[in-house]
């Protein structure tokens, strides 16, 4: 699994080159969604080691909890079980400021990890068994949710809200209700610096209503079975 | 005649005798045998501890004295850890500084050992709603202004661990003060910068509820 990762991740990053230097050839554009270079490119070629990243992930379960439940209040997401992938691209985009995150970012800044313990915490959460019974939202939209879900977030999360890995779309499933409503309503509203532009572009149409409705939907979806650690 | 016990006091004598030989070839080869070197070191931390350590820590660990720490159940590397700073002036105390570079840091791990092994002694809760209030605060942190659960590192009753220091049971007085001077940048020698970022998003009440819970573990 690391060799064709890597090699994805190799041609990744050329043809990521490459279409930063068309656009700068066709005088400077959009930037790169997820770009994979610096540091977010080494923790994610590095290979993480789970138990180094238990020891290490002590320092963050003063907010995410033991077992990486998150809160049910939406404060901090459940990380148990997330793609890897995910983790490093967030850790890192909240490092680099893609991502505004002024409460975490003291703990998770240059002088607190190293990108191998970057890649050792993001092994050992995708490993974590995923609690059952998060928070949920209302309960009363769970029909307009489905049908937002089908309709606009399962080609990339998947059909049961899995995400896929290689492509850093996250695992969506059974996450908190308020965690879920927060974020895309952020994303909607282009207060996450690092959200898809293809997915703040599906949600910009959405009413409070229909994210109250799509995120009760995906917080009630039974998230599959951890991946492996290694 | 009881003989199996007769053979086995032959074999005992033929062990002890195996035993000498061995002893015998070991001092010709130039190796000195002697009492393990634990024992000797469990010894000498509890002379340092009498002499120099327990006027202001106890001879228990169980500092009397508010502002003194007490020692007792701290985890042994932690104990070593702190030492070291001292000498070096990664962690600023005028009192402990000369004190700790007057001891042969070889000492060190004995003297942790020692105060590890100690049983700790817990204080008195004295305001109960405050006591209350730091409990949850221990245990959930403040998701408002982001100050992590202690526990979180801690650990939830409190012991520590080897990198992070037991609080169960600690002075009230002491555990203030050091959340000051973590606030006001005057000790500074924590992992990552962690408990400066912490204390700063502490309120004055909060402090005082957190340590008023953990006085009475």
């Amino acid at each position: 699994m690391k060799a064709w990762l890597g090699a994805l991740l190799l041609l990744s990053s050329l043809a990521g080159g490459l279409r930063a230097q068309e656009a700068g050839h066709d005088g400077g554009a959009a930037p790169v969604w997820n770009e994979i270079k610096g540091e977010k490119l080494l923790a994610l070629k590095l290979r993480g080691d789970a138990a180094r990243g238990a020891e290490a992930f002590v320092g963050c379960q003063g907010c995410h909890k033991r077992g990486a439940t998150g809160s049910p209040s939406g404060a901090y997401p459940r990380l148990a079980g997330q793609h890897a992938t995910v983790l490093i691209e967030q850790m890192t985009d909240i490092r680099s400021g893609r991502r505004q995150n002024a409460k975490m970012l003291p703990f998770a800044d240059e002088h607190v990890l190293t990108p191998q313990e970057i890649a050792d915490i993001a092994i050992y959460l995708q490993g974590l068994p995923i609690p059952p019974n998060l928070g949920k939202g209302p309960g009363d939209k769970l029909e307009r949710g489905k049908e937002l879900f089908v309709r606009d977030c399962s080609t990339c999360h998947g059909e049961r809200g899995e995400g896929q890995a290689e492509k850093f779309y996250p695992l969506v499933a059974g996450q908190h209700f308020k965690y879920l409503l927060r974020e895309t309503e952020f994303i909607r509203d282009g207060r996450r610096g690092n959200a898809n532009p293809d997915m703040v572009r599906v949600i910009k149409p959405y009413t409070d209503d229909d994210l109250e409705a799509v995120a009760d939907y995906i917080a009630r979806l039974e998230a599959p079975a951890a991946a492996p650690s290694q | 005649m009881d003989t199996s016990d007769c053979s086995g006091r032959r074999g005992d004598a033929k062990f002890a005798g195996a035993q000498e030989r061995t002893r015998a070839w070991l001092a010709a080869l130039g190796f000195v045998v002697a009492a393990p070197a634990w024992a000797d070191d469990a010894e000498k931390a509890k002379t340092i501890v009498a002499n120099v350590c327990s006027a202001c820590h106890g001879i228990d660990g169980n500092s009397t004295v508010p502002t003194y720490p007490k020692l007792a159940g701290r985890h042994p590397d932690y104990i070593v850890r702190e030492l070291k700073e001292f000498i070096s002036g990664k962690r600023k105390s005028d009192i402990m500084a000369p004190i700790c570079a007057a001891l042969d840091p070889g000492d060190f791990k004995g003297l942790g050992a020692y105060f590890g092994a100690q049983k700790p002694s817990s204080g008195t809760v004295l305001n109960a709603k405050a006591a209350a209030e730091g409990k949850k605060l221990y245990q959930d942190g403040n998701e408002l202004s982001g100050v992590p659960a202690c526990a979180g590192c801690h650990e939830p009753d409190a012991a520590g661990n080897k990198r992070f220091p037991r609080l169960a049971g600690q002075h009230r007085e002491y555990l203030v003060e050091q959340l000051h001077n973590f606030r006001n940048d005057i000790r500074n020698n924590e992992t990552a910068r962690v408990m400066r970022e912490v204390a700063k998003r502490l309120t004055e009440d909060e402090i005082t509820a957190v340590a008023e819970y953990l006085t009475g573990l």
